[in-house]
């Protein structure tokens, strides 16, 4: 189980453009593997802006997250995300 | 490659002569012209001039210094020691963030953007766009595959050494045709005149 993977998992179980979330003791369960792990997974894609973490606790996938994978490559990738808009 | 421990100047540094029978590459000259071509992982000339196989030199004298792989992407592909790790770090598993290879490699945020752009424009990574969320976008950085790397590599520096090769020819050519008109004289400032600054 990588990031990929959870990232996958995720989205399967989620939607961006409807906003729906699951929670993370879900996608644990559906991975079936370590929580702990998984946290960390997601904190790197809620970093490199592909899922999202909300405040209750809740995980999605993101629009960029959904467009990540239809990339459809193994490769390993690094994401530039720079400031938010409101940022800038 | 045959190393001799000190060099001509007296620097404490290993200089190393082309073997022939040791090298990982082999340089071949024409008999009848002044061709001469490098070639890596052949027994045999790569290619004829004059309708002949080349020749494999077998008479080389100098030394030269050995290059150091840091200074050789610097020199040829303008390419900081920082530009090889982000390299190195896109061959693994992914994604991650510019901020996560910042901090595991000890790089400012922007040097890694500075040099995510660079390895694009050298054709060693592949840049995609994605919309973000909420607005804008969020750049994306893909390896290419190791054997495209390989490729795209060595053929670049093929080109800097064909126009370091250039140079040097040029400037025994210059050399000899200002001998040639001037034989009074000693060879001038005309010789570096003759490459332009940077």
């Amino acid at each position: 189980m990588n990031r990929r993977t959870t990232l996958e998992h995720l989205a399967r179980m989620t939607d961006a453009e409807r906003e729906e979330t699951t929670t993370i003791e879900t996608l644990v369960a559906a991975l079936d593997t370590d929580k702990r792990a998984v946290e960390i997974h997601l904190t790197g894609l809620d970093a490199c802006e592909l899922a999202r973490i909300d405040p209750d606790g809740t995980v999605r996938v993101t629009i960029t997250g959904e467009e990540f994978l239809e990339l459809d490559t193994e490769e390993a990738i690094i994401v530039d995300s720079g400031p938010p808009c409101s940022e800038k | 490659m045959s190393k001799n421990e000190t060099s001509q100047s007296g620097e404490d540094v290993d200089e190393v002569q082309y073997d022939p029978a040791s090298s990982r590459y082999d340089i071949f000259e024409c008999p009848d012209c002044d061709n001469v071509v490098l070639a890596l992982g052949r027994d045999e000339p790569p290619m004829s001039c004059h309708d002949e196989p080349m020749e494999r030199v077998t008479d080389v004298e100098m030394s030269v210094k050995p290059p150091d792989v840091r200074q050789v992407l610097l020199e040829a592909f303008d390419l900081p020691k920082a530009g090889l790790d982000i390299c190195l770090c896109v061959i693994g598993e992914g994604p991650v963030s510019a901020n996560e290879v910042a901090d595991s490699l000890g790089y400012d945020r922007s040097t890694i953007t500075r040099y995510l752009n660079k390895l694009v424009d050298l054709g060693l990574l592949r840049q995609s766009e994605l919309n973000r969320e909420g607005g804008g976008v969020v750049n994306v950085y893909h390896s290419v595959d190791l054997e495209r790397m390989r490729r795209e590599t060595l053929i670049g520096f093929y080109v800097w050494a064909g126009e370091a090769a250039s140079l040097i020819e040029d400037a025994n050519l210059t050399k000899q045709n200002y001998l040639e008109e001037n034989p009074d004289q000693e060879l001038p400032d005309v010789f570096w005149d003759s490459f332009p600054d940077e």
